[in-house]
């Protein structure tokens, strides 16, 4: 599993109620790297938070692995 | 410990679940989870309920009279202390993020206005910079995601910080240097000088350091992470 993927599904799991329905899947593009997240609708809101501030949080602790592999990725929360 | 089991509470089911377990010194396999109550956030927080659940030992402790510690023990048990279980899931965290990291939990100095000192966790680590990243951002970030995380699975509020080399303690001071620089300023010039934008941790230190200024106050404008303090000469004191 690679690094980005183990750290979104380390955090969405702990954070969720129903953390068997997290998954994570990576999309490869050709410049960039898209993770998925997928949660139960019901931890949405718990994942994305206040603002969307827990979301961003995830996302730019991501980056700090995208920046080692000199990637783009982008997380999307479906 | 009866058959009967007994009942937790936490926030949602997972923590209700994570104390129960903590309480026992049991994992998972070793008890029969019943949910008596989901809990709900409600709205806004009204109408929000605690969940409840009640755990029953499959093996009851002291069975055949032998009260010897049972091989069902977690070894690294699911730590009871707020420093200790904020201390393995930083670990965990800068694990996954590649860095190899000693951590120093302390208590910081007790503020007079606060009820609970909060818990500082100071990282060291070879890659500093990045873990900090650009105007702390990085560091926020792992604050923010530590700090639900450990709430989480204590099942309540705890107050932590994240620190990273003493870099917050520096940048405090900077901070505090720069408020006095840019209040003569604004004093001498009479004008409103605008600082550069900053997060909400940050803003507050300059408010806090010019709270008891005799010739200026402050105030925080415009939205976001485009959030600037400005800090106006009081009118009369040109």
């Amino acid at each position: 599993m690679s690094a980005m993927k183990d750290l979104v599904e380390y955090i969405a799991k702990a954070l969720a109620d129903k953390p068997q329905q997290v998954q994570v899947s990576e999309i490869e593009g050709e410049a960039a790297l898209v993770l998925e997240l997928r949660v139960a609708p019901e931890d949405m809101g718990r994942i994305i938070g206040k603002d969307g501030r827990t979301a961003n949080a995830i996302r730019t602790l991501v980056r700090v692995l995208a920046a080692k592999q000199g990637k783009r990725v982008t997380l999307e929360i479906v | 410990m009866s058959r009967e089991g007994k009942i937790f509470f936490g926030e949602t089911v997972e923590a209700a679940i994570a104390a129960g377990l903590t309480a026992l010194r049991l994992p998972r396999e070793a008890v029969e989870i019943e949910v008596l109550d989901e809990g709900s956030r409600g709205i806004l927080g009204i109408g929000a309920r605690m969940a409840r659940v009640r755990l029953t030992p499959l093996v009851p402790a002291g069975a055949m009279g032998a009260p010897t510690p049972t091989p069902t023990l977690i070894p690294e048990a699911p730590e009871s202390s707020a420093a200790e279980v904020a201390r393995t899931i930083l670990t965990d965290l800068l694990q996954r993020l590649g860095f190899s990291a000693e951590i120093r939990v302390r208590s910081a100095e007790p503020a007079t206005d606060e009820e609970e000192a909060p818990l500082v966790l100071d990282v060291q680590t070879p890659g500093a910079d990045t873990l900090i990243g650009p105007r702390g951002e990085t560091l926020a970030a792992l604050q923010h995601i530590l700090r639900l995380l450990v709430n989480r699975r204590m099942g309540r509020m705890v107050n932590l910080v994240v620190d990273v080399q003493g870099y917050k303690g520096r940048r405090e001071q900077n901070l505090r240097r720069l408020a006095e620089r840019m209040a003569s300023q604004a004093v001498r010039s009479g004008r409103t000088v605008y600082l550069e934008p900053m997060p909400p941790y940050e803003r507050r230190i300059i408010h806090l350091a010019l709270r008891d200024h005799p010739d200026v106050t402050t105030q925080s404008v415009g939205e976001g992470s485009r959030r600037r303090v400005t800090i106006i000469p009081r009118v009369g004191k040109e």
